[in-house]
């Protein structure tokens, strides 16, 4: 043939490609209230930058019942675009070519799209709508035994590269697991859900019947388990999440994260700050207006904003440089530590420290929750995570105390010997190992029960311990930086972290630590 | 169709703040727990209204009983 036929049968082809699984299988996608792949890749990426690898993929002619069909792309759309300006990866299931299951081709392009992301440190995308792997493929152990390279490869490429996996559609078993292991991962509400067993499995194993909304939808993996990061209501949202997360990161760990043009003014003395703690040490309030009120322009980008409520951690930016905020928020348990508040907020120092994020600590704690139930739960190991991540973090990290900062929880919140570069308190600021309350009912038990009216005798007890823990008898033994006006917060946060700028710690060598889990 | 409101942390209650016919909203707190030295609101999970306080003040309640119930 002349190269001009040539020429137009690679048209064909590519056309035929881009037709995905057919106009049946893209109007049930769309009537599914779901974007195509192809859709969702444009949308991920800046207009025309996107580059695909693999359009010609078909799948691997080993099953008889595919002989004679093609499956464009072998349902899965890989290659490279900009996100920002800066180059990512991207592996798009398409669920219109047999449900977006994974068959031996599309594992190769996978394989290729991750080796890209890996050796051109590039952050790599997943956005998954699958059913899985692709059994007519898969089935035997001479297919079977050779996979799972995936996982091995996402666990080493941790903490290299920012890894995200967006959940659009199913993902069980295996696929499941692609999640797990990444650093960021939304769930759009409705359509998407990820289980280890989907329904059919579980009602054949364990006789339980329920729908892959109630097993593992976006409610049960943003509000009770913890597996998912963020709840968006479509596709659309779920992409510019992905956009607006990578923003404060950089493309690779040996990068610094990217710095925006700031119009907020870095002295900004933020009023609302004078009248935000209740005068009673008993009440809450909002931390999250704290934050606003801090941060650049009052933007916060929460990761886990529906799990473990009792702490926030949000990424923000302070004069246009990416910091992560740790805070304990009163509002809810009290601000109290539990099991799920320690593995949140572990995960988040991980990850900032990962990819070369400051820390900025928010303090208002009353300690770790106790009683039978937690202990039982393991508080113990789930609150040994948070003091690890916070002891192994080298970014800069500053620490206001607002309030209280009592026993265990000062020091997981990046208490004074944890390095913080900068540690002040607010001048209603407590610093103790427990609570004037707690501690008098305990160090007095026998002066109380003494006196004539063991009620005036605790009140007054009570009023001396206070005198003990302000904030200036930390600062009076300079073990604090300072005491500030709640309203110079912001400017003292943007000068610590100019001051950290250049912090380097070096630890021992060692090849790695034994992570308490 | 009424629905249990179920403390959500072990501890004693501070105050009730609602009372048997009340209109609340969703957040709105039905009592005041005390727990870990501080007052911590049971909320509504959603709006109704306020059916029946099952706790008196000063009573200990744990983590997942029914404190009151909504309509």
């Amino acid at each position: 043939m002349a190269m001009k036929d040539l020429v137009d049968d690679l048209a064909a082809r590519r056309s035929r490609a881009r037709a995905m699984g057919g106009e049946d299988a893209v109007a049930k996608q769309r009537a599914a209230g779901k974007l195509t792949a192809r859709e969702r890749v444009d949308l991920l990426f800046d207009a025309g930058t996107f580059t695909e690898f693999g359009i010609h993929a078909t799948h691997a002619g080993i099953a008889p019942d595919l002989a004679g069909r093609e499956t464009p792309a072998d349902g899965m759309i890989t290659g490279v675009g900009r996100i920002d300006g800066r180059l990512a990866s991207v592996i798009a299931y398409d669920f219109t070519v047999m449900a977006g299951s994974m068959g031996r081709t599309a594992e190769l392009k996978g394989n290729r799209a991750r080796e890209i992301a890996l050796t051109k440190r590039m952050p790599m995308i997943w956005l998954i709508d699958s059913a899985g792997a692709r059994i007519q493929e898969a089935i035997g152990s001479r297919n079977f035994a050779a996979t799972g390279l995936l996982f091995r490869e996402e666990s080493i490429m941790s903490g290299v590269i920012p890894q995200v996996a967006a959940m659009m559609g199913p993902g069980a078993a295996g696929t499941a697991y692609i999640p797990a292991l990444s650093d960021f991962v939304p769930m759009v509400r409705g359509t998407s859900n990820m289980a280890l067993g989907g329904p059919p499995l579980v009602k054949a194993v364990v006789g339980e019947d329920i729908t892959a909304e109630e097993l593992g939808g976006s409610k049960v993996h943003c509000e009770i388990s913890g597996c998912a990061d963020l709840e968006v209501a479509d596709d659309r949202e779920c992409l510019a999440a992905i956009r607006e997360y990578l923003s404060y990161f950089p493309s690779a760990n040996t990068d610094a994260p990217p710095v925006s043009a700031c119009s907020d003014p870095v002295d900004r003395r933020a009023e609302e700050l004078l009248t935000i703690v209740p005068d009673s040490a008993r009440r809450a309030y909002d931390v999250k207006k704290v934050i606003r009120a801090v941060v650049d322009d009052g933007r916060m980008f929460e990761i886990k904003p529906g799990w473990a409520k009792n702490i926030v951690t949000a990424l923000a930016r302070l004069n246009g440089h990416p910091v992560g905020v740790v805070a304990n928020q009163p509002q809810v348990l009290g601000g109290a530590l539990d099991n799920d508040a320690a593995d949140k907020a572990a995960r988040f120092i991980m990850l900032c420290d990962a990819f070369n994020v400051p820390l900025v600590f928010l303090q208002d704690v009353p300690g770790f929750m106790v009683g039978s139930k937690v202990e039982r739960a393991g508080i113990i190991r789930h609150g040994a995570k948070m003091l690890y991540a916070v002891s192994e973090a080298t970014v800069p990290k500053l620490t206001v105390v607002l309030r209280k900062a009592y026993g265990a929880g000062y020091y997981v919140m990046c208490g004074r010997a944890y390095e913080p570069d900068v540690i002040v308190a607010w001048p209603t600021a407590e610093i103790s190992v427990m609570g004037p309350e707690g501690g008098t009912n305990i160090v007095f038990r026998r002066e109380i029960a003494a006196a004539a009216d063991p009620a005036a005798e605790r009140a007054r007890r009570v009023e001396d311990f206070r005198k003990l823990i302000n904030p200036y008898i930390a600062a009076g033994a300079a073990l604090i930086d300072d005491v500030i006006d709640p309203r110079e917060t912001r400017a003292v946060l943007v000068r610590g972290l100019e001051m950290a700028k250049r912090k380097r710690i070096d630890r021992p060598w060692r090849k790695h630590g034994v992570v308490p889990v | 169709m009424a629905e249990e409101i179920k403390a959500h942390i072990t501890g004693v209650v501070f105050q009730i703040t609602t009372k048997p016919g009340d209109a609340v909203a969703a957040g709105d707190p039905v009592i005041v727990l005390e727990s870990m030295k501080m007052e911590i609101p049971v909320e509504a999970p959603r709006a109704g209204t306020v059916k029946e306080i099952r706790v008196a003040e000063g009573q200990t309640v744990q983590e997942g009983d029914t404190v009151a119930v909504i309509d």
